[in-house]
């Protein structure tokens, strides 16, 4: 195998520092194709200490006399010291760690080796998100159908091979409105707010260019979505960036949509950080919360200097906005930013959860992940090649999609009951989507994890969490059905750094999951005998 | 388009302000249903006025004034506004706009409130329609200055559990295990002739006498000697306070309280040094020096080690207050909101004081070593420390009951000047001695709070409606600066403690997570990164920031004791329908009733 070529040396004798905490481990030190992993030696306790490698997101070597220090810094913002005997073995194991974490193929990939017990391949695969959705919407409205105009990704290839579109469109409508968005993202239907009868859509940008070239068919479209919608209804185009920079778009091919051409449709323009900018600030947060140096009287400014929450405030005005469009003004929206593919899906995700609980449900929310992000073609392989740590310079990577959580648990801060899922579930995804031993955040597309036959070769991130001894973790132990829409407060006063991630590993108080424990117990221990006092009343 | 700035919000309800949708039945009601009244409180007039809601905009109303509250009730038919202020919070009244500004609503009352928000009432601009109100209004806010009793003296309020009896001195010692082989009770101070502003009953060691302690009281600062707040179970090292030493600029010294400190470090044989906490910044300790004060120095007191904690003066925090109302209320600053925060420095100041209590609390816990805490008078600083780490220590004050014995402890019996520092019922709102220096010890509570979600039996509420009865002088509990003058006006016969309105209905107190836990030491995160503004206190008025929902704790109660009431009513009816199967079943089995309907919630 391959991966034999990379590793410089079998293994070492080497301490593990895991932060203040946990106690230090010492053993053999051992890298295989995606492991390291350290064996505390036949004498103590038998676990094996193990790393996937793909987490590790920058790594730093020092020597001294005659042993070495590895610095790992991990995606999932953890920092990890190994003191290694020997100079000579430093050197190699940490250039076998460079080189096996940083590998791109994706088939040779951990998942497609991953076989853990209790699971088979190919469970929890088979729920196709659109079909099954489309299922939900057909039960409402008849306004809608399910296409297959994208079986072979031929007109789109980042989007699923089935969509939801007007039934009042045929096939060869969405054909030319596809060529006349960027990427072939034509307007889909992304949700249906049955109690207000809108619905909400996800696109890209159309290719206006220069010339403001309109599309027929594309009007044709969005016409057939508010004649579907409820008697009436007006549409809003809520386009993710500035006026100036949608106008700048037209320069290079792309654009806006003329007023004149979509009558009942009318622009919005909230604009969303992305790509860079985005990525800095994450990096900037993670550096603030790690610096040991911090001189805290200043921790105030400088996480505001970050602008993460800022990005957290926008995101979720604007999802709030254009959820309030809907539920309030009973009108249509279309979210579009560029590409389509992040802060358009960062908005239609979060409406959803503010609309619609369902979407606050565990599978409900596993639902929606799959539907408006992996299967929407959000690109996670770019996006979460790398994490905070990596000195490389940024290419595609942008924390989007950490993004979403943060805002998701901003959500739950405020409405603690309403969602059945807690921070753990979270936090499992924000690990998953940069470094996993699942399948489920592979490569950009639904089209390239076909080519990967991704569904069939590795395992599904969703039965790995949906088994039983993973809830306890991942439930809100304290969740009742809010049928209502959630409105959260978005002033600043009203958002938080979300401690349970950023300051995860920097000694936190009472370790998060210690009072989690305990509000389970006492939840559980409150069912029982909420269980038994009956009958014994009785 | 709406968008999030400009719906309207219906704030949910609180405990003195709620907007609610109201019947249109038009009933005009007798009056004296209009407005809830405590016994022994009187009307004493009603106005027409324009409340000015930062947050609504006018609202036509009707003012009630008793000799207890301001209650408002607006008399516009879709929103009902109420507004139900204890008179105690007042501050400071005045008189906006004159009988000729012109503008709308530009003549009226500002009327500034010790709990972060200010009302305004605006008055027809003819007849001098305002005088009358304004008058009565500081007639009955500041009683004092008019001759007038504090309302507490009024209130004929009776509840079935009497929480003067909460705190009983000898008991919480013999709780502690006191008195033992090194520490006594002594009654020295039974009268109040050693220091006025300490407690009768104080614990000493037990190899000092009472003449001794006279002579240490000479060279403490009015009087204060160190004495005994708390004891550790197991190792026995103790947390003792007292004033600062009245060393002077001559750096006088006095054997008998060098002596006195040595033998409260051999109380404890496990060390060699008594550890002494002075608050202040060392400056502001050598500072005092100036006026007759300062501090212990190595070279006179051999077998002490004194730390400074750094905390500021009484005056440094009134000002960072004054600048944390300033960015929330009536508007919330909104581009640079923590940098803001940060410029006020009260979070900083929080920091501070919890730092120093985990210090203490470490020394006496794990350095087993004794500690004396002091600042210049040991009367603010030095309660709030003894009081963090009495409550870091021991799981017993983290009960309700045993928080208010700390509180009525190590606050109220050992003379933090609340009359002074809250000002109640006086008029002269900018007293230099006022300060929120027991807002600040809550909300160092809050914070510890937050950070165990499971090691308090109290919940926010708890802590709110304390601060709330802090200011209202409906309770007797927080008047006056110390237990001497409690004493004089016989506060415990004439008026009622605030604990007898917890403790009778605690069940509204309680967090549901509390995990019981006997000898757990609690050592928060005193980090910046790991405290917050405690937004639901001091942002509580905007209607905007608060919650959505109803604390989750609090709502998740409501519905626990709402099903185990449900369970005791089904029980009764089965028990009903067992024994006398001859009289009728009962009407209607008792359908689960959402107990806490979700609210629709506003951005």
């Amino acid at each position: 195998m391959e991966f034999s070529e990379l590793i410089r040396t079998g293994r070492a004798q080497a301490q593990l520092l895991r932060g203040p905490e946990a106690p230090p481990l010492r053993g053999t030190l051992c890298v295989t194709g995606h492991h390291l992993l350290l064996s505390p030696g036949p004498q103590s306790t038998p676990d094996l200490w193990l790393l996937l490698l793909r987490s590790v997101d920058s790594i730093e070597k020092r020597v001294a006399g005659d042993s070495g220090t590895i610095t790992l810094r991990c995606k999932d913002l953890r920092v990890l010291q190994l003191e290694i005997e020997g100079v000579e073995a430093t050197l190699d194991i940490a250039r076998s760690i460079e080189a096996l974490s940083s590998l791109e193929s994706v088939i040779t990939s951990f998942p497609f080796f991953y076989r853990p017990k209790g699971l088979r391949l190919g469970d929890s695969w088979h729920f196709l998100p659109p079909e099954r959705y489309y299922k939900r919407v057909a039960r409402e409205t008849d306004a809608w159908r399910l296409s297959e105009v994208n079986e072979d990704f031929g007109l789109c290839p980042s989007y699923p091979r089935a969509v939801i579109v007007p039934r009042a469109v045929d096939d060869d409508v969405l054909a030319r409105s596809a060529r006349f968005r960027q990427g072939g993202r034509f307007p889909v239907l992304s949700y249906s707010h049955a109690p207000s009868g809108t619905v909400l859509l996800r696109s890209s940008q159309p290719l206006t260019g220069p010339q403001k070239r309109r599309c027929a068919e594309d009007e044709e479209l969005l016409r057939a979505v508010l004649a579907g919608a409820r008697p009436g209804a007006r549409g809003f185009i809520l386009d993710t960036r500035s006026a100036q920079a949608a106008k700048q778009a037209r320069m290079t091919g792309g654009g806006t949509e003329a007023k004149a051409a979509y009558p009942g449709w009318k622009r919005l323009h909230r604009p969303l950080e992305r790509g860079r900018p985005l990525q800095e600030s994450f990096v900037r947060l993670v550096e603030a919360c790690g610096d040991p140096e911090q001189s805290m009287d200043r921790w105030l400014s400088r996480l505001e200097g970050c602008r993460w929450l800022a990005h957290v405030k926008e995101a979720l005005s604007t999802a709030c906005l254009a959820a309030q469009a809907m539920e309030r003004e009973g009108a249509c929206i279309l979210v579009h930013g560029a590409e389509g593919t992040d802060s358009t899906l960062l908005v239609t995700s979060l409406a959803q959860l503010i609309l619609d609980p369902m979407s606050r449900t565990i599978a409900g929310f596993q639902e929606l992940i799959e539907r408006e992000w992996i299967q929407a073609g959000h690109p996670f392989q770019l996006r979460c090649a790398h994490s905070a740590f990596s000195q490389a310079r940024p290419k595609h990577e942008a924390p989007t999609f950490l993004l979403f959580l943060d805002c998701v648990w901003q959500l739950g801060r405020q409405f603690p009951l309403s969602l059945e899922f807690g921070e753990g579930l979270l936090l499992a995804l924000f690990e998953h989507a940069y470094a996993s031993p699942f399948g489920t955040f592979l490569c950009n597309s639904e089209k390239e994890r076909c080519l990967c036959e991704v569904r069939t070769r590795t395992h599904s991130l969703w039965s790995g969490l949906n088994q039983p001894k993973e809830q306890r973790k991942l439930r809100n132990p304290l969740y009742v059905l809010n049928p209502l829409a959630i409105w959260p407060s978005v002033e600043p006063q009203s958002l938080r750094l979300w401690q349970g991630l950023f300051l995860r590993w920097t000694h936190p108080p009472e370790p998060a999951e210690v009072a989690w424990e305990k509000v389970w117990q006492i939840v559980t221990g409150r069912e029982e005998t909420e269980g038994s006092q009956p009958t014994a009343s009785a | 388009m709406a968008s999030s700035s400009t719906s309207k919000y219906n704030s949910h309800s609180l405990e003195n302000e709620s907007i609610k949708r109201t019947s249109r039945d038009g009933v005009t009601r007798d009056l004296s249903e209009a407005i809830p009244r405590l016994p022994g409180e009187t009307l004493i007039t009603d106005k027409e006025v324009i409340y000015i809601c930062p947050f609504n905009g006018p609202i036509k109303g009707r003012v009630y004034i008793t000799n207890y509250r301001l209650y408002l009730r607006s008399l516009e038919m879709d929103s009902a506004l109420i507004l139900d202020v204890p008179l105690g919070v007042i501050s400071r009244i005045e008189k906006m706009g004159g009988a000729t500004s012109r503008g709308e609503n530009s003549y009226g009352l500002d009327i500034t409130c010790k709990d972060m928000r200010n009302l305004r009432f605006a008055l027809k601009q003819e007849g001098h329609s305002r005088r009358d109100m304004f008058e009565i209004l500081t007639r009955y806010a500041f009683p004092l200055a008019h001759s007038l009793p504090l309302f507490a003296f009024l209130n004929e309020e009776k509840f079935n559990v009497d929480g003067w009896t909460v705190y009983n001195p000898v008991e919480e010692y013999r709780r502690q295990g006191l008195p033992n082989h090194h520490w006594r009770i002594t009654f020295i101070n039974k009268c109040y002739e050693l220091c006025d502003t300490y407690p009768a009953l104080l614990v000493v060691p037990y190899r000092a006498s009472d003449d001794d302690l006279r002579r240490v009281a000479t060279f403490r600062s009015r009087n204060r000697i160190p004495v005994l707040s708390w004891i550790h179970p197991e190792n026995k090292t103790v947390i003792v306070r007292c004033s600062q030493p009245l060393v002077g600029m001559s750096g006088k010294r006095n054997k008998d309280d060098e002596k006195y400190l040595d033998i409260i470090r051999e109380t404890n044989r496990q060390i060699s040094k008594l550890t002494i906490y002075d608050a202040r910044p060392s400056v502001n300790a050598v500072a005092n020096k100036a006026t007759g004060g300062g501090y212990e120095s190595d070279d006179v007191y051999h077998n002490a080690e004194l730390f400074f904690l750094d905390i500021h003066n009484i005056h440094v925090m009134r000002e960072s207050l004054k600048k944390v109302k300033d960015i929330v209320y009536p508007n919330v600053e909104e581009s640079h909101w923590l940098s803001s925060l940060e410029s006020t420095h009260w979070l900083e100041h929080i920091k501070l004081v919890l730092t120093g209590a985990i210090q203490v609390a470490d020394k006496v816990s794990s350095g087993k070593s004794s500690v004396l805490v002091h600042c210049s008078d040991g009367w603010d600083r030095t309660a709030q420390l003894t009081s963090l780490a009495m409550l870091m220590l021991d799981s017993f004050y983290r009960s309700i009951e045993g928080f208010e014995i700390l509180v009525q402890k190590e606050w109220i019996s050992f003379g933090h000047k609340f009359s002074s520092r809250i000002g109640h019922g006086d008029k002269n709102h900018t007293d230099a001695d006022r300060s929120p220096i027991f807002l600040q010890f809550i909300d160092c509570v809050w914070q510890m709070s937050k950070q165990f979600p499971t090691a308090f039996e109290f919940n926010e509420r708890f802590l709110i409606i304390i601060l709330d009865h802090l200011y209202s002088c409906r309770f007797g509990t927080f008047l006056f600066n110390c237990e001497s003058a409690r004493e004089r006006q016989q506060v415990t016969e004439r008026t009622v403690s605030l604990w007898s309105l917890i403790n009778s209905n605690k069940e509204k107190f309680k967090n549901p997570f509390y995990t019981k836990e006997i000898n757990r030491v609690l050592y928060p995160v005193a980090s910046m990164r790991h405290l917050e503004l405690w937004v639901n206190y001091y942002i509580r008025w905007n209607p905007r920031i608060k919650q959505q929902q109803p604390n989750p704790v609090e709502q998740r109660y409501m519905e626990l004791l709402a099903l185990r009431d449900e369970y005791i009513k089904r029980l009764e009816e089965l028990q009903l329908a067992n024994s006398t199967k001859l009289s009728e079943p009962p009407t209607s089995p008792s359908s689960p009733s959402q107990m806490m309907p979700h609210v629709q919630t506003h951005f």
